[in-house]
């Protein structure tokens, strides 16, 4: 009976081994691979030079690193990537939770609202930027017109882009506009997880609004407020087309985050280990934001 | 179990039909008379065919050969010179603007190099210094290089050799709008950052037909490269350095600091477009709504692509003389930049080189489509493209810039420096201390 | 019993005020890039803009059709590409979430950390080294390398995505199967399967979307224009140095996204049942 029940735990071993085989493969060839080689990178003086001629880089002692820390581009690089991260996810999950609670509500056409509600996350990064730069144009654009007419004609060059206090801001609302919808759909699914006969007895039992949000709501849905917040923290980290077709980075750096500095240093000043120091930074902070968030919010088991 | 397979069919049938669709829609392209599709699956099928022992494919890195305004000239270039060459077939290597230097050293790296590359001169120092652009005399006759102004050559000469050649010249010029000049009382373009100032207070009261602003003046400081090449140009008429002789940074200088103080007059005033990229400029010029603007000369493609007429308005001026400078400006050339692939393929590059660049190829691309000034003696007497009729000289007043490997980065922090001093209203002299620190960690 | 009634209406406008900022907020980008699509350049560099059209014009599709039609290469390529990504992202997803569901064993949690982190690191740092690995490989400016290189980077979330629906099934049919003799293979294609339709089909969707968004890889491992997907072809061709000639840029937004809009209404019951019931087990 052992001897059968160990057969059988060895043939598991090798079906479940093959089954992993192909996500493992390409993992290792196209994400691990380049991973340890941009590290690897990050320590060495490693330019398009090296890349032609095939030179190895040299060891640096950390000079890409000092670097960064000295042309004082990393800092104002960290804090501006955190800020527009917290943002957006922030924002992005107040204003999907306040969708998802009026939608899940029998209010009239949510389900042709929920379908249209989904359009502006189809369509393409590349074209939401130009959609939004095209709004936000400093001469001609709708949204300086908008502004102008609020503010009764005494703001009437209004250039969100080009000012160094709200570019950032212009790229955070291209972002909401095109992420708001699939967090809104993804707690708009976990409410249906919600058990309406507790709500309906809680409200009986005379429990406000806030208290059955809070008491009832929220618990039933944090397997799905992880996932989904954790989604939008990883996508919005490694936001990079917005940036590079709306700002380019500027005005005067103020909107360049990690992706689009790790961008220049490599791709435009062709300083690889430079560039890949940068990532390296990059992850080690994402990482340990996912952990934190992670270690605040932890797996509650629902079995 | 049967409706996921139901479900499965429908997408496969739905990707079909989309799929039919778009190719339904090629069709319909081709009946109603544009040909191009067919013509490029003609030179495709002829690439695949004709590969004897004696073939010679020139692999063309170009990011223009895509962009609406130069399309028909570069596929014209490749049809002509493979028709009356039939053992040599170009092939284009295209990737946009920002990403194609990127692009041929990737392609490079991994033994795959291009034979020869469109681009800025700013790209030459960089890809000289990645062992990728060779010496043109390695590769074509002393004779065809003499034909070339020497003045010209001295941009693209690293320790005795050249590292690209022009294939035409487009100064920095200042595009005027003569109508609007006229309307403030103004016969003339300015000629001095003076008289630009004094013509700017009055060209600000203008407003346009439907009651828009007029800009005065537009120099463009926006987040890439090519801002801080024009910003560059722009301290250079006014005097200033960058580097000196030696290419030691060296930006103590009163031109330098006179740019950027102007820079901060001009935003503080309103006068100009905040952070403008150069395609910015010149749609507010197409539409009559920025009176003057430092542009490189092929820039007008850009306008007269917006605007069909504004060859009716736009007249062009030399660079403005400010402080101590006497208005030279910053050389600026569409570049050719070549690469040694061995003896078979630098010969048939030579011939094509000489090809591209002759009065019969360029004659009618740089008198209509993008104006510029020819770069050889031998295309002296070209007709020119009337717009640039008053900026003649501009092409030989430069000053040429010493050879720095990391310049597209140093450009980069000159436009950050520009927008510091404008749209962050820094003082210009903390400013400028910033953008020492950051330019000497990039030059080390 | 009266007040509650008017807190109620009270909250009930407040929502529906929301409901049209929001929707407001959402919508009109879209309606202003249509707008835009039909006016002529020079009316749509008028200020103050125009919202209604004066000269109504199908110029910009026109020339988008006639001169401009390169950009139904890029279209096609990206269908393509999409398409063979979906499908091998579903294929190896589907083995490996299964693998994790079913079988426990110590290398799982090991696999789950490393695919989470695999799907965090930014593509910018790859860039560099995925050029060399596929030319090294002989797979640049090929379909086949800009697949395998979209896949890696999307397989790793939905695997996390199948587990999660395979989780949700309970083991007891198939551990009866198993029984019965029918295998592992048997009981995972003909069982398990199944039982995940919409879960599979959420993926694909998902997956097919993300690969339709992608722009840094197809700028990066592809160079021949016959090869090119849509963002880099629209970067390359309609965003050049020239000038912005928006009305255009607008025509190709609208063009570049209707599909996929057909595509999502037709299928968005099976989407959102399927990414729903992924993440609420997640």
């Amino acid at each position: 009976m052992k001897g059968r029940l160990n057969n059988r735990r060895n043939g598991d071993r090798l079906f479940s081994a093959v089954l992993l085989i192909p996500i493992l493969v390409l993992s290792i060839a196209f994400i691990l691979i380049p991973i340890v080689e941009s590290i690897f990178l990050s320590f060495q003086d490693y330019g398009s030079k090296n890349l032609i001629s095939g030179k190895p880089g040299v060891w640096n002692n950390f000079e890409n690193y000092k670097d960064l820390f000295r042309s004082g581009k990393i800092i104002p690089s960290i804090l501006i990537t955190f800020k527009f991260v917290i943002l957006v996810v922030l924002i992005q999950f107040i204003v999907g939770m306040a969708l998802a609670l009026i939608l899940n509500s029998n209010i009239k056409g949510a389900r042709f609202l929920r379908s249209v509600m989904m359009m502006p996350w189809i369509v393409p990064t590349v074209i939401s930027a130009l959609i939004w730069m095209w709004i936000f144009q400093p001469q001609y654009g709708i949204f300086k017109y908008f502004v102008s007419v609020i503010t009764g004609g005494a703001v009437t060059d209004f250039a969100m882009l080009n000012n160094p206090q709200t570019a950032l801001w212009g790229v955070i609302i291209a972002a909401l506009w095109k992420l708001t919808p699939l967090m809104t759909l993804l707690l708009l699914a976990g409410l249906s997880n919600v058990p309406t006969d507790m709500l309906e007895a809680a409200k009986i039992d005379g429990a406000n609004a806030p208290t059955r949000f809070f008491k009832i709501i929220v618990p039933y849905m944090s397997p799905v407020i992880k996932v989904s917040v954790t989604m939008s923290i990883i996508e919005n980290f490694k936001q990079f087309p917005l940036f590079w077709t709306m700002t380019g980075g500027g005005p005067n750096d103020a909107t360049q985050t990690l992706a689009v500095l790790s961008y220049r240093e490599a791709f435009v000043s062709f300083d690889h280990g430079s560039g890949a120091a940068v990532t390296t930074i990059w992850l080690v902070l994402m990482i340990l934001v996912v952990w934190i968030f992670n270690i605040a919010f932890p797996k509650e088991e629902m079995d | 179990m049967k409706r996921v397979y139901k479900r499965i069919g429908s997408i496969a049938l739905s990707a079909v039909m989309a799929l039919s669709l778009a190719a339904c829609g090629g069709n319909d392209d081709e009946k109603s008379g544009s040909n191009k599709t067919t013509k490029q699956e003609e030179q495709a099928n002829k690439t695949e065919e004709g590969e004897s022992a004696s073939d010679v494919t020139l692999k063309f890195a170009n990011y223009a050969v895509l962009e609406q305004g130069y399309t028909e000239f570069w596929e014209g270039v490749k049809k002509d010179y493979e028709e009356a060459h039939d053992n040599v077939t170009v092939e284009y290597v295209s990737a946009p603007y920002n990403e194609i230097v990127n692009t041929i050293i990737n392609m490079a790296a991994s033994g795959n190099r291009v034979d020869l590359l469109f681009g800025e001169i700013s790209w030459v120092p960089g890809l000289m210094d990645t062992g990728l652009a060779s010496p043109v005399e390695d590769i074509l006759s002393q004779e065809f290089l003499d034909t070339f102004y020497p003045n010209v050559m001295e941009d693209y000469e690293i320790d005795g050799s050249h590292y690209g050649l022009p294939l035409y010249i487009s100064p920095f010029v200042l595009y005027c709008n003569k109508d609007i000049l006229k309307e403030a009382g103004f016969d003339a373009p300015p000629e001095t950052y003076d008289e630009m100032m004094s013509m700017a207070d009055e060209i600000a009261k203008l407003k346009t037909d439907d009651g828009n602003k007029i800009y005065p003046f537009g120099q463009t400081t926006a987040s890439v490269p090519v801002s801080g090449v024009a910003l560059n140009a722009m301290i250079f008429t006014m005097g200033g350095r960058l580097f000196d002789d030696e290419g030691n940074l060296s930006v103590d200088n009163d031109g330098f600091k006179q740019t950027f103080e102007l820079l901060q007059e001009l935003d503080k005033k309103q006068y100009n477009p905040q952070n403008a990229k150069l395609k910015d400029l010149r749609n507010l010029f197409a539409l009559g709504q920025l009176a003057m603007y430092y542009d490189q000369s092929w820039g007008f493609n850009g306008i007269s692509s917006i605007n069909e007429d504004a060859a009716d308005f736009a007249i062009s001026a030399k660079p403005l003389k400010g402080g101590s400078g006497e208005g030279k400006s910053m050389l600026q050339a569409h570049s050719i930049i070549l690469v040694d692939n061995g003896e078979e393929q630098t010969a048939a590059l030579s011939d094509f080189v000489e090809y591209l660049i002759s009065e019969d190829t360029l004659q009618d691309y740089l008198q209509n489509i993008t104006p510029a000034y020819p770069a050889t003696k031998s295309m002296a007497d070209m007709e020119l493209n009337p717009v640039l009729e008053g900026a003649k000289g501009s092409e030989s007043e430069v000053i040429s810039q010493p050879f720095i490997p990391e310049i597209s980065d140093i450009d980069l922090e000159l436009a950050s420096l520009a927008q510091a001093v404008t749209v962050n209203q820094k003082d210009v002299d903390g400013a400028i201390a910033e953008f020492k620190t950051k330019a000497e960690t990039i030059l080390k | 019993m009266k007040k509650q009634k008017s807190k109620n209406k009270g909250g009930k406008i407040l929502a529906v005020i929301v409901l049209i900022i929001v929707f407001i907020f959402l919508l009109f980008p879209l309606y202003w890039m249509i707008l835009t699509s039909f006016k002529t350049n020079m009316e749509a560099f008028r200020f103050p803009p125009t919202f209604t059209i004066k000269n109504p014009t199908i110029q910009s599709y026109k020339s988008l059709f006639t001169v401009n039609n390169d950009f139904f290469t890029y279209y096609i390529n990206n269908f393509i590409i999409s398409g063979l990504v979906t499908v091998l992202t579903l294929f190896v997803s589907i083995l490996a979430g299964y693998a994790l569901s079913r079988y426990n064993f110590k290398w799982n949690k090991f696999l789950i950390a490393a695919i989470t982190a695999a799907q965090m690191f930014p593509v910018v740092s790859r860039l560099i080294s995925l050029y060399g690995i596929m030319s090294r490989a002989q797979l640049i400016d090929t379909r086949a390398g800009l697949t395998f290189a979209l896949t890696a980077t999307l397989a790793p979330f939905s695997a996390m995505l199948m587990t999660s629906f395979f989780d949700g099934i309970p083991r007891e049919v198939e551990e009866a199967a198993y029984v019965d003799g029918a295998g592992r293979l048997r009981s995972f294609v003909n069982i398990a399967l199944p039982l995940t339709g919409s879960g599979i089909f959420a993926c694909g969707i998902y997956t097919f979307l993300q690969a339709w968004d992608d722009y840094l890889h197809a700028v990066t491992l592809i160079q021949t224009d016959e090869l090119r997907t849509l963002s880099a072809g629209i970067a390359l061709r309609y965003l050049g140095e020239l000038s912005y000639d928006w009305s255009l840029i607008n025509t190709i937004s609208i063009i570049g996204t209707l599909p996929m809009l057909l595509i999502f209404f037709f299928f968005n019951k099976y989407m959102v049942k399927g990414l729903v019931s992924g993440a609420v087990k997640g």
